[in-house]
């Protein structure tokens, strides 16, 4: 939650209700309307196509809940998930964690919780997204360790320079295209094996 | 239980005594004397029997004590709770036994349980149109002033948001601890920054050494003066207005009642209360709306033949009630009341001069999930009153 959003609205959200018929949902889409989403009833599957784009957050029933129900493989809920917990038997918490639930409430849902578990759950889930997207860039960073050490060698030889001096070209060189340094470094390696092609062809 | 047996119980929850007890004092007067004036009218097919009980203030009395009056006497209502932190408290009491709590004050909103009834201002009602009352006349940077708990502490939040929202800055936002009357580098601060005007959030005691404060320094400096820099507060009594006499006069304040609305049924009943509840020189929204509180519930019961409260507030959310301060319904969504709040000026006698009335009703909107529209784009039509 940003400082400048702290009275954040939810109003043109939808809310995903995975829950049998009970005064327990009766209680969330109560609160779910005092904070402006609109709630949308399935039981006991998801549609297999849903678009989710639309939707603010899910509640799903760990009681009764089971893989088949979600169109989306376990923990990547695509949208803010909170779990409905009625039996803290440590099955049910087991499979509610593996399902990645960014929040959850304790059954039965009365009068309260439902402003707070979402606010916290689009907090979490937030962070989930923006934590998978950092290990996503660095592992795609780290794949490219060879390539760069094979340039900063390849610029050392060229140009008879230290390694501390081949690396410093390499980034101001990145630096000036607005490039990662390990873009740059494939490109000379790729240009590096075009020239020797050409040269073997000649 | 069938409402033809000749007495109803309701609970009554007041701390009259304690670090609240002024606000206390004016719910409890104001819930018996409505019951008084139905026991005495003769209007309805029972008469109201009412369980009071004192927490004095404690937080950790007000469950036990609500739990004592249901259990007791078998009243399926309460009116009650000045804090909102006591109202917490009696909640799980509340779900537990299906009662109701009416709660007659005004409050920080950010809830919306089944079983409370809210008769009091939520933040759309008091805050955000006493602002946009205020900014466009005074200026846009205030200093934000509060008691350390969740009244200042929300109050303030949602106005330093508004505040920010229409290119203004928050000069300063301070919170003194509950009864903390030391208000030297508070007067400092604002001298210093001349604030274009202050929220205060403050209450009881702190709230009055504030205003004394803040008066001498106008008498020093007339920049200071209410009309130019003045204080404003959702949350003033009449009472407390009465004791601060003319270093009060010229600031403002919101709310759906002030005692000085001139309509035939406020007339009729400020005689009523003065001769039933000669104790209160003045009366407040505390008051009336713990009075209003009682009243709706037992034309409830007289309308649904049952002490069921949950038909009884449902009744309250179909019909109109013809308030002092104009016609109240409850809000079927969030069970708050639809309020028009008025803006008033205050007086040296105690009495606020109204300057602005919001003409159509507000619907509560307690989570603020419409805030990006102004409380003025929140209306309903006019309320027919059904009686």
């Amino acid at each position: 939650m940003s400082a400048r959003q702290l009275s954040p609205s939810f109003e043109q959200q939808r809310a995903l209700i995975l829950h049998r018929p009970h005064v327990t949902v009766d209680a969330i889409v109560r609160q779910l309307t005092q904070i402006g989403m609109a709630a949308e009833l399935f039981w006991p599957d998801l549609p297999p196509n849903l678009e989710v784009g639309g939707y603010g957050a899910i509640f799903f029933d760990v009681d009764l809940g089971h893989d088949e129900q979600f169109p989306w493989p376990a923990g990547e809920a695509p949208i803010p998930a909170i779990a409905l917990i009625g039996s803290e038997a440590p099955g049910r918490i087991a499979w509610a964690i593996r399902r990645g639930a960014d929040a959850q409430l304790l059954k039965p849902i009365t009068g309260g919780g439902i402003y707070s578990a979402v606010l916290i759950a689009r907090e979490a889930f937030d962070r989930r997204r923006a934590l998978s997207a950092n290990v996503a860039a660095l592992k795609a960073r780290l794949d490219l360790r060879e390539p760069l050490a094979q340039a900063t060698a390849l610029l050392m030889v060229a140009e008879n320079i230290s390694p501390k001096a081949a690396y410093d070209r390499l980034r101001r060189q990145a630096m000036a295209e607005r490039l990662p340094i390990e873009a740059l470094a494939t490109r000379l390696l790729e240009a590096q094996r075009d020239q020797g092609r050409r040269h073997d062809r000649a | 239980m069938q409402a033809a047996a000749e007495q109803v119980a309701i609970g009554v929850l007041f701390s009259t005594t304690g670090p609240y007890a002024s606000l206390g004092r004016e719910g409890y007067f104001g819930a018996m004397m409505a019951i008084a004036e139905i026991n005495a009218a003769r209007s309805h097919p029972f008469t109201l029997a009412a369980v009071t009980r004192d927490p004095h203030g404690n937080i950790e009395a007000y469950a036990g004590l609500c739990r004592e009056i249901i259990d007791g006497s078998g009243a399926q209502f309460v009116v009650g709770c000045t804090t909102s932190w006591s109202r917490k408290e009696v909640i799980p009491v509340l779900e537990k036994t299906g009662t109701h709590l009416w709660y007659p004050c005004p409050y920080e909103g950010f809830e919306g349980n089944e079983h409370v009834v809210y008769v009091g201002a939520c933040p759309n009602q008091h805050i955000l149109p006493l602002l946009e009352h205020v900014l466009p006349r005074f200026g846009g940077d205030p200093m934000l002033l509060g008691s350390n708990y969740i009244w200042g502490w929300e109050t303030n939040r949602i106005a330093r948001e508004c505040v920010e929202r229409h290119g203004g800055t928050v000069k300063a936002e301070r919170f003194l601890p509950l009864g903390d009357t030391d208000v030297v580098h508070l007067i400092e601060e604002v001298r210093r920054k001349r604030p274009d005007f202050i929220l205060n959030t403050l209450i009881g005691p702190s709230s009055q050494a504030f205003v004394e404060a803040y008066w001498q320094l106008a008498q020093d400096e007339p920049t200071f003066a209410a009309e130019k820099r003045p204080i404003i507060s959702c949350n003033w009594t009449e009472n407390e207005i009465a004791v601060l006499g003319e270093k009060a006069t010229g600031h403002l304040g919101i709310s759906p009642y002030f005692q000085s609305i001139a309509t035939p049924d406020n007339a009729a009943f400020l005689a009523t209360a003065n001769r039933l509840a000669p104790e209160q020189r003045h009366v407040s929204a505390f008051f009336v709306q713990a009075y209003v509180a009682v009243h709706m519930i037992a034309d409830g019961i007289a309308a649904t033949g049952t002490t069921d409260s949950g038909r009884v507030l449902a009744h309250a959310q179909a019909t109109s009630f013809a308030a002092p301060f104009g016609a109240l319904r409850i809000h079927g969504d969030t069970n708050h009341a639809i309020l028009a709040p008025r803006i008033g000026r205050a007086r040296a006698d105690g009495v606020f001069d109204l300057v602005s009335r919001i003409e159509t009703p507000i619907i509560p909107d307690p989570y603020l999930a419409r805030a990006d529209e102004p409380a003025a784009g929140r209306r309903v039509g006019h309320l027919q009153v059904v009686k």
